[in-house]
């Protein structure tokens, strides 16, 4: 009976099976027919089923293998069998008692001399197949010994001492590695060694070593295919024994029939080149007449006029209510809404409304009843005033002077006290006025004032004559300083269109320094700052004075001028208490009531401040009471 | 051209600044081209007032049209503006029709908006305490009673001394140091920027 032994766990298969009846395996593809002496071998390790063993009886007849089969050599059909050996067969569950007899019979294997006389008979074989090829000649006598002592495992005749000097000499063997042309040549045959051993796995040399050791024999493991899984198991559970040192495997050399089947290396592999006969040409454009490339034609590339496509909705008519409800609400929200009434009585507006007739009746009242009950300021409790009158009562009759107005018509209640005494002051001294302004609305404010001045002196029934009006001067500073440098050049008309400084007594004037003062009216501090600095400089103490009119807003900024060391300002009237100061060190008792309508205005102005703040303390402690309480 | 324009802009600027500001310096020496560059200045001053003018004019027409229900005040705007400036043609700028106009308009409409003002501000400080005081709301409002009580005598009580002492001190030492502060502060930016424009690094003229 002659069997297929399944290449990849190992068993022995009835011959007219294509598949292995264990693992199914394909077994004409890779499997290989075991001869009578394997079968044997075969049965002393693994024992037949019971199964098995009638099938056996019935299959006693011998069979002669197929001629292919006889053609090939035993040792190669061990060579195949090993590289077809599976690299991790599944083992087989065997019980303790199984394990350890076959370890035995491993281990015990009956010496087979036959053996050697096998592989000789291979290396004649082969030796007869490398005649024919005419080959033998080129390979040295002592490689095909070589050879076959690799093959067969066969120690050499060198003595035990020589070889453990031999080994302690040398290092240690190292696995030999495949050559790359054996490894392309295996790549580009066609036995796959599927199953088989791969490069990775090449068995190390000691395990080859313990493998020769366990059997005894070298060349055990080529009649006998060992599971790897047996030969882990009886390495790990038999304790190693003292071995001999072993020569190391000297590096095969190769011969030369196989040294001329080394590919080539030199020559590379090409790059692969893409077959564009199918390709089609192209026709147009500058490629034309090319094959297997993109035309660059612009056809290719030439934008179409995208497809149209209906903007209509398909809206239902839910869908539709909804779209009407959305702009119904939004020109709603559009749509201005009605300002919401306020209401006019209300408790902050009676306030204010009370607040404004507590304070305007008394006022009015001391103005009708010309009140002159409060007394009048003192000019020495009133810094400025008496230097200022004496200032301009020091003033040479008909000597020019130069007043500026440069204050709004809305101080025109506080300035106006003062100012009109200081005109009325100067028109009895009979000096001449220059009016100028810096205001676009002081020239009216000047001309109203010197006419009411002049109408106002005892005895006059005419307007002042001795006085002109120059008129607005603009530049802000710059006109100042122009003005105190050259004053003719700046304006040099009046607002009548006369050329003043021509004629007497402004003919003598050539700078602001040949005036006999500048007095400035202003109700801003920055407006009396800038006189001061830009003609300030111009006037000497010898020249004239500057002389300021103020208002109580701009005093204190003024004040340091005035009582600076040497001052730039030398006489100062701030005020409607320090106009009506003045007006009572010139001797003008106004009988007016505007200073006891004043006294009466900041008495109740203190009062409604007191009174509101005492009640706004008192609400705000109830409310934060109502807090705490709640 | 737009490269040259720009730098002879800055040129005469420059040199006009540093002629004016040396006039303060050597007032013999330089006086008399620092008056001319003033009369220029002045000039171009007064014209922008008329450009001013102009300006308001135009702004106020073209509200006439887009304003609705507004545009009144515009319209009485432009209507007084027209009829004093025929006034003041006809009769001059100190004549009595123009005096007329200034004293029983523009006079009385200044001074009832600072009466306004008052009154608007006595109420803000007796409603000070309404709200939550703190210590700078109490603070300032005695400062105010202060000043009021300093600053006249008050009906039927006289004239205290020792009140206006205090009023005088509270004016001129801590509002004086405060306002010289800020004037302080302006004349340092207002001589940093006179340099940057004298060095040519501000140009407001353009450029």
């Amino acid at each position: 009976m002659t069997d297929i032994i399944c290449p990849l766990c190992g068993k022995p298969n009835p011959e007219e099976l294509d598949e292995c009846q264990y693992c199914q395996a394909p077994l004409k593809v890779a499997g290989f027919i075991a001869s009578p002496e394997d079968q044997e071998d075969f049965s002393q390790i693994f024992p037949p089923s019971p199964d098995q063993a009638g099938e056996e009886d019935q299959d006693t007849q011998p069979e002669s293998p197929p001629p292919s089969e006889q053609s090939i050599p035993d040792w190669l059909k061990q060579t195949e069998a090993s590289f077809l050996k599976p690299s991790e067969p599944e083992p087989e569950e065997l019980s303790s008692e199984q394990l350890s007899e076959q370890i035995d019979a491993l281990i015990n294997l009956p010496s087979t001399p036959a053996e050697p006389q096998k592989s000789a008979i291979d290396d004649e074989w082969l030796t007869s197949l490398l005649s024919e090829a005419g080959a033998i000649e080129s390979i040295p006598e002592g490689e095909v010994l070589l050879e076959r002592a690799v093959e067969t495992g066969e120690e050499t005749s060198t003595p035990a001492g020589e070889e453990t000097t031999q080994e302690e000499e040398e290092p240690p063997a190292v696995p030999a590695e495949r050559p790359a042309w054996l490894t392309n040549l295996e790549a580009s045959s066609n036995i796959k060694l599927d199953g088989g051993m791969q490069p990775s796995e090449v068995p190390e040399p000691e395990e080859q070593e313990a493998s020769v050791e366990e059997t005894g024999v070298p060349g055990a493991s080529e009649h006998v295919e060992i599971p790897d899984w047996i030969s882990k198991v009886s390495f790990e559970e038999v304790p190693p024994e003292p071995k001999e040192p072993e020569p190391p495997i000297e590096p095969a050399e190769i011969p030369g029939w196989l040294e001329a089947l080394r590919p080539s290396e030199e020559a590379t592999p090409t790059a692969p080149v893409e077959d564009v006969s199918a390709a089609d040409v192209v026709t147009a454009g500058p490629l034309v007449g090319l094959r297997g490339v993109i035309s660059a034609h612009p056809s290719a590339i030439q934008a179409r006029k995208p497809p149209t496509y209906s903007i209509k909705l398909r809206v239902t008519e839910e869908q539709r209510a909804r779209v009407q409800m959305m702009e119904e609400l939004l020109a709603e929200e559009q749509k201005p809404k009605p300002p919401t009434s306020k209401r006019i009585i209300t408790s902050q507006n009676i306030f204010r409304l009370a607040i404004a007739l507590v304070l305007i009746l008394p006022i009015v009242w001391m103005i009708i009843a010309k009140s002159q009950q409060s007394p009048l300021p003192q000019p020495a409790n009133y810094p400025g005033v008496i230097d200022f009158f004496q200032q301009v009562q020091q003033l040479p009759a008909g000597a020019p002077v130069l007043v500026a107005f440069d204050y709004e018509p809305g101080f025109s209640g506080e300035m106006n006290s003062a100012v009109s005494t200081l005109l009325s002051q100067l028109m009895a001294k009979n000096t001449y006025l220059t009016l100028v302004t810096t205001a676009p609305s002081g020239v009216a404010l000047a001309e109203s004032l010197v006419k009411d001045a002049g109408t106002g002196l005892a005895g006059s029934l005419s307007s002042y004559p001795y006085y002109t009006d120059l008129g607005y001067l603009p530049g802000g500073t710059m006109g100042l300083l122009g003005l105190a440098s050259s004053p003719k050049t700046v304006l040099p008309y009046s607002l009548e269109g006369i050329d003043v400084w021509a004629s007497a007594p402004l003919n003598t004037v050539s700078s602001v320094t040949d005036f006999g003062a500048v007095i400035v009216i202003t109700n801003d501090p920055d407006t009396a700052r800038a006189w001061i600095e830009q003609v300030g400089p111009v006037l000497r103490a010898e020249d004239g004075p500057i002389l300021m009119v103020t208002s109580s807003q701009a005093e204190p900024l003024i004040r340091p001028y005035y009582e600076a060391s040497p001052s730039q300002v030398q006489g100062m009237v701030a005020g409607l208490a320090g106009g009506q100061a003045y007006s009572r060190a010139v001797g003008r008792q106004p009988q007016n009531g505007v200073w006891d309508a004043f006294s009466m205005g900041v008495t109740v102005s203190i009062l409604i401040i007191l009174i509101g703040g005492i009640i706004s303390m008192v609400f705000m402690l109830q409310a934060s009471a109502r807090k705490r309480e709640d | 051209m737009k490269r040259i324009l720009p730098i002879t802009n800055a040129v005469i600027a420059v040199v006009s600044g540093l002629i004016v500001l040396f006039g303060y310096f050597f007032p013999g020496l330089l006086s008399g081209i620092q008056s001319v560059l003033i009369g220029w200045a002045i000039i171009i001053a007064a014209f922008a007032l008329l450009v001013g003018v102009f300006n308001l004019v135009m702004v106020h027409w073209k509200k006439t049209g887009t304003e609705g229900s507004n545009s009144i005040y515009s319209i009485v705007l432009l209507i007084s503006l027209f009829i004093t400036i025929i006034v003041a043609g006809l009769s001059g700028p100190t004549g009595s029709w123009t005096l007329w106009i200034f004293n029983n308009f523009q006079v009385p409409v200044e001074v009832s908006l600072l009466a306004v003002l008052a009154i608007v501000l006595l109420y803000a400080g007796a409603r000070l305490l309404s709200r939550k005081p703190k210590w700078y709301t109490i603070l300032f409002l005695i400062t105010v009673l202060l000043v009021l009580v300093g600053s006249a005598p008050l009906f039927l009580a006289g004239e205290s001394a020792p009140l206006s002492a205090l009023r005088s001190w509270l004016s001129q030492v801590p509002a004086i140091a405060g306002a010289r502060g800020l004037l302080l502060g302006v004349a340092l930016g207002t001589v940093a920027t006179g340099i940057r424009i004298l060095i040519g690094i501000d140009r407001p003229y353009g450029g």
